[in-house]
């Protein structure tokens, strides 16, 4: 029982990391909350949803369901973001009208009841571990989240764009100074951001549900992941996610009344001891 | 502005029309709440419905079990509400900007999550029900809709007279100051986290007399008055009016209201409509419906100083 709830924890984790690893990394860089990250990853099911039923093939609706949401983050940035840049406020304002805006227009499109999407016949069925059946799914989603943070870790660390990006993070000032081309490399990384999330959303949506309210939840724990892990870091990201993800698991378990109360009381505590979270690296 | 709060206090009669802006003024006393501390200090609280909440459900709670009534069950209630927003404004002093957007909309979830989960306490998603209006020290029985219009009537008034005298105050200019620049501020002297809290606590002072009006009208009350939905339709209210200014809270707040009947004879999906109005608004019309009344008599000034050339 208690690995089971371990590895479930474990799995919630995996899949909180690629949500918020997206969050994060736009925050640090563009410092605005993009508050339509919620709405993305609930699109991004309803799109691998719709696509999956469509093609019959799982991989299809999670590519697809990452590349749509990619495209709308990119327009979000293009066409709203960039008007009122500077203003952060306006910003976050932005993001949340048109979370709103999606969130209800997925209501309308896909209608009010719950949904999962099935998983493929490659990935059903369970492993014994010592004396837990972890099902094959959990693993996949832990083995694709490390996946997707070695990826994006050897992006940051090894290639220029990684570079140009953590310094971004680490001063925004100084590095639009340096001749280079600053809002390409937001719009990436929002775009990027969208797209991870559509995937979570996906992935997500497969493990967990696809159905309203779903994205206001998961866009919850991603910002308690970074309060905790740190705004801007990118391994306390990782050390959110584990914590948030554990804590869900365990409270779900063993103290369900309390389970949503015990996942805020870290935050609680961070917020007093260090408000910039345990990793942070914003200087403003 | 005094003809528009002279305009509020005549009343037709209309039952509708009466119910409607009772519901205006408790939701107006939340938005209110928000705009003083988002036009003041430059901070969008999306943690304003909590003491609203827990003034609520306080209240609801001690009624139903006939532990206390009015008036101690207000009492207590408000009382409440302020000592979890003490709590809650200290965590969230040292953050500004859009952080503290992030936080207050973690926090507020929080305690919906509470109140949502502590069945025992709360009754979840069934909420509370059965709370009775009270006799108001023999003067007049809230329990008709009129005198209960003229009561909250009564205490918005003096609600919004408060707001006013305190942004009128040297407080507000402090207040203004740290929206400004908080290091200014520190530099000068001042204890800004203080002067953040005390706003804090005035504006979860006024959302909470809201939350007790909000029960004794419906008669129950649940978890859906603090969800995140609530919170976004007090902030959204707001910035429609125009965060400036306390009128616009409470006009935008009419206006929101009153779409939101209107559309949900419509179609259910009201808050996609109120989605895009917002984008608009904030595109647009940043300072609300109050900064276009602005241009508006900026220009007609103009216009008439050109015509009297």
């Amino acid at each position: 029982m208690l690995l089971m709830t371990f590895i479930n924890g474990l799995t919630m984790a995996a899949l909180l990391f690629i949500m918020a690893v997206g969050l994060n990394l736009s925050f640090g860089l563009l410092r605005i909350v993009n508050l339509t990250h919620g709405s993305f990853y609930l699109l991004g099911g309803y799109i691998g949803l719709y696509v999956y039923k469509a093609t019959e093939s799982w991989i299809f609706g999670i590519a697809a369901a990452g590349i749509v949401v990619a495209i709308i983050a990119f327009i979000e940035e293009f066409t709203l973001l960039r008007r009122v840049r500077g203003k952060p406020t306006l910003e976050t304002l932005i993001t949340l009208s048109l979370a709103i805006i999606i969130s209800d227009l997925l209501i309308v499109i896909w209608g009010g009841n719950p949904k999962t999407i099935k998983i493929p016949e490659l990935l059903k069925g369970y492993v014994t571990l010592f004396d837990a059946n972890v099902p094959i799914y959990n693993i996949f989603i832990f083995c694709f989240a490390c996946f997707i943070c070695l990826t994006l870790w050897l992006i940051l660390q090894k290639t220029k764009i990684g570079m140009i990006i953590r310094a971004g993070v680490d001063n925004f000032e100084i590095t639009s100074t340096l001749g280079i081309n600053i809002q390409l490399v937001f719009t990436l990384v929002f775009t990027a951001a969208g797209f991870l999330a559509g995937i979570a959303g996906a992935i997500g949506g497969t493990y967990l549900m696809v159905a309203p309210g779903e994205d206001w939840r998961i866009l919850t724990y991603a910002l308690l992941v970074i309060i905790i892990g740190g705004m801007g870091s990118f391994g306390g990201t990782i050390v959110g996610s584990i914590i948030i993800g554990m804590i869900f698991s365990f409270g779900n378990v063993y103290v369900p009344q309390f389970s949503l109360f015990l996942m805020f009381a870290p935050v609680a505590i961070t917020l007093v001891i260090r408000p910039k979270g345990l990793f942070g690296r914003i200087t403003s | 502005m005094i003809a528009l709060i002279l305009s509020i206090a005549p009343n037709f009669g209309n039952t509708f029309l009466i119910i409607m802006l009772i519901r205006i003024m408790y939701y107006g006393l939340m938005a209110i709440a928000f705009s003083f501390l988002a036009g003041q200090l430059g901070l969008f609280s999306l943690m304003v419905p909590v003491a609203f909440g827990v003034s609520g459900y306080t209240m609801a709670i001690l009624e139903t079990k006939n532990i206390l009534i009015f008036p101690y069950s207000v009492l207590v209630g408000i009382i409440l509400a302020l000592i979890i927003s003490a709590f809650l404004g200290v965590m969230v002093n040292r953050s500004k900007g859009t952080y503290f957007l992030m936080l207050t909309l973690v926090l507020g979830q929080l305690a919906y999550a509470i109140v949502l989960q502590w069945v025992s306490l709360t009754k979840g998603t069934t909420g509370i029900t059965g709370v009775n209006r009270p006799y108001l020290l023999n003067i007049a029985n809230l329990g008709k809709n009129v005198s209960f219009y003229y009561f909250i009537l009564v205490v918005f008034i003096i609600c919004i007279i408060l707001l006013y005298v305190l942004i009128n105050s040297s407080f507000g200019v402090k207040l203004r100051g740290v929206r400004e620049s908080e290091s200014r501020m520190i530099m000068l002297g001042y204890n800004t986290s203080l002067i953040k809290w005390v706003a804090f606590m005035v504006s979860s002072f006024v959302s909470s007399i809201g939350g007790i009006f909000f029960v004794y009208f419906i008669g129950l009350m649940n978890p859906d008055a603090i969800s995140l939905n609530a919170s976004v339709k007090v902030m959204i209210a707001s910035i429609f009016g125009g965060i400036n200014s306390i009128i616009g809270a409470i006009i935008g707040t009419g206006i929101i209201k009153t779409v939101e009947i209107v559309l949900s004879w419509i179609t259910q999906r009201y808050l996609l409509i109120i989605g895009v109005m917002f984008l608009i608004v904030i595109l647009l019309a940043p300072n609300g419906i109050m900064g276009i009344a602005e241009r508006i008599s900026k220009f007609g000034t103009r216009l008439f100083k050109k015509n009297s050339k």
